[in-house]
């Protein structure tokens, strides 16, 4: 049975009161749901949520005033929210509902990202980036994080703390798309940056992959692992991994073979997260028009992983994220668009048991209200995603286990 | 050229195979088949390598297809505003209707997973063929065959 915690003002507990009538319908386990106070404006979207090793919550988002688009953070203390932050605004860039900005947050530092248009090409964007400085209290300048120069689209970001204040971004690169006959493929691309955003390596890690899936990366305790949407030659657009083991990037493998094939954009890429050995993959699949979110998982920090777990099927869109519990259980966040489209969080141990599924929040199938993102902290989730019932606006709330 | 009869899907198929992959095909009008409209509906977006690959088909689909009763119509899959939606069409030199977004929920069709993603709409707006992926303009017109909406011709 959820149970409701009410925080905040009266008029957040009136809200709290009235959004308990659908929350406690659905009933699903012993976890507590709280809607949290939201510290984006009207008008924000693209919001993601997440904890750096101190335990330190932080949201951002974009918030869109005419054409001009403006990246902001906010971080969550016990006191509630911090005034909220800018990063970056600007007229030119590229803002899509799939393809947004992120933030990642070490005791060290930050990094954010966003995409702008290149100087030509209708569809070419480069991926913009600016790096704070603990020690400094400073960001640095916005600078590219590709040194290509080709105008091309570049973007589906992940971006995972390192070592030594260090980033691993990764990304696509669809440099290769433009100035050959015939074009190339799309590839993706990783290299670390240290704090004042140089390129410190930078590495080619998969020649041909699907144009509009999310990128997603984890820290094992072997090192990092990046999940992506292949592509092959015909067109089969499995879920494959590769990991960065004593300085070498792995052949990238499947972690399961949908045998998906599709002359197409799914647009709904995997998620990958980790903790210790333990590593679990979603993601979306639509084989034979038959919508699926699966689940594999990894006790060896990915060097192999299990049967898959069917997560959602048929009424589905997916839009998966996942998180990992300090108690080792594993969450998946996906839609369910039976009816009216719900944002859902499926609860499984490390076997693959599914221990429980809940309801955060009603949502909407459309793009506006993106991908719902998650990230846990101790035994909670916290889960951020965009309420466009009227003027849209970043929602956060918090599950605890 | 364009002679007004009854569809005659199994001749036409037949027609089909006798003539192969031949591109000479003329549509029936509305008051060959019913009153009503099919639709073909194209959902796009700008960001889509294989949906910009696609849409001179369809441009020359909704020329060709004009005096028929088959209209080709878009969508914008990312639900950008009219205005926006209709300054990116134009960029991406999209010819054929683009719908609202008030139009496309009266469609009531399920959001494709895909993109690009084609279906065919019967004037019911039953969906009579879903084309999943960047297309051929001859997987299109064997979808439009198969309806017998249009036939082949020598």
């Amino acid at each position: 049975m959820i149970r409701l915690i009410e925080s905040g003002t009266a008029a957040l507990r009136g809200l709290l009161l009235a959004l308990s009538i659908s929350i406690t319908s659905y009933a699903a386990g012993q976890e507590q749901l709280t809607l949290l106070p939201s510290p984006a404006p009207d008008n924000s979207s693209l919001s993601r949520v997440v904890a750096n090793e101190s335990g330190e919550i932080y949201l951002s988002w974009v918030s869109q005033d005419a054409d001009q688009a403006t990246l902001a953070f906010a971080r969550l203390t016990s006191e509630g929210w911090d005034a909220a932050q800018v990063i970056g605004e600007g007229r030119n860039w590229f803002v899509n509902w799939a393809d947004f900005p992120g933030l990642s947050v070490d005791s060290s530092g930050m990094v954010a990202h966003w995409l702008q248009m290149s100087a030509t090409g209708t569809y070419d964007y480069d991926i913009r980036a600016r790096f704070y400085s603990q020690d400094k209290a400073a960001w640095t300048e916005a600078r590219t994080i590709h040194t290509d120069g080709i105008s091309a689209e570049h973007g589906f970001v992940s971006m995972l703390p390192f070592s030594d204040g260090t980033t691993l971004i990764s990304w696509l690169d669809g440099r290769e798309t433009v100035h050959s006959e015939p074009p190339g493929a799309m590839t993706l691309r990783a290299a670390i940056f240290d704090k004042s955003g140089a390129n410190i390596s930078e590495w080619k890690l998969a020649h041909r992959v699907c144009d509009c899936c999310q990128t997603s990366s984890a820290m094992t305790e072997k090192g990092p692992i990046i999940v992506y949407r292949d592509r092959s030659q015909q067109e089969v657009r499995d879920i494959y991994a590769t990991r960065l083991v004593d300085g070498a990037w792995t052949l990238p493998q499947a972690i399961y073979n949908d045998n998906w094939q599709i002359a197409g954009c799914p647009v709904n890429g995997p998620s990958v997260a980790a903790m210790n050995k333990s590593v679990a993959v979603a993601w979306f699949s639509a084989k034979d028009d038959i919508p699926k979110i699966q689940l594999v998982l990894s006790t060896n920090s990915g060097l192999s992983f299990s049967k898959s777990i069917v997560v959602g099927s048929l009424n589905t869109n997916g839009r998966v994220d996942t998180t990992i519990l300090e108690s080792g259980d594993i969450i998946v966040s996906w839609m369910d668009t039976a009816g009216e489209a719900k944002i859902m969080l499926s609860r499984f141990d490390i076997t693959g048991g599914l221990l429980g599924t809940t309801k955060v929040a009603v949502s909407s199938a459309s793009r506006r209200s993106g991908f719902p993102i998650i990230e846990a902290l101790g035994n909670s989730v916290y889960v951020t995603w965009t309420d466009i019932d009227a003027t849209p606006q970043v929602k956060v709330a918090r599950i605890d286990y | 050229m364009l002679k007004p009869r009854k569809p005659l899907y199994a001749l036409r198929l037949l027609g089909l195979f006798i003539f192969g992959m031949t591109t000479f095909w003329n549509p029936l009008t509305a008051a060959e088949y019913n009153d009503g409209n099919w639709r073909i509906v194209n959902y796009w977006s700008k960001w889509c390598t294989p949906c910009r690959v696609e849409i001179p088909i369809f441009n020359d689909l909704s020329v060709r297809l004009a005096k028929s009763n088959v209209q080709v119509v878009g969508v914008n899959f990312d639900e950008d505003p009219m205005e926006l939606t209709l300054e990116i069409a134009r960029d991406m030199g999209i010819e054929f209707t683009v719908l609202s977004q008030e139009e496309v929920d009266l469609l009531a069709l399920k959001l494709p997973d895909v993109l690009p993603t084609t279906y065919l709409l019967s004037p019911s707006n039953k969906v009579v063929a879903k084309l999943i992926g960047q297309q051929s303009e001859q997987n299109i017109l064997d979808a439009l065959t198969h309806q017998g909406l249009i036939r082949v011709s020598d």
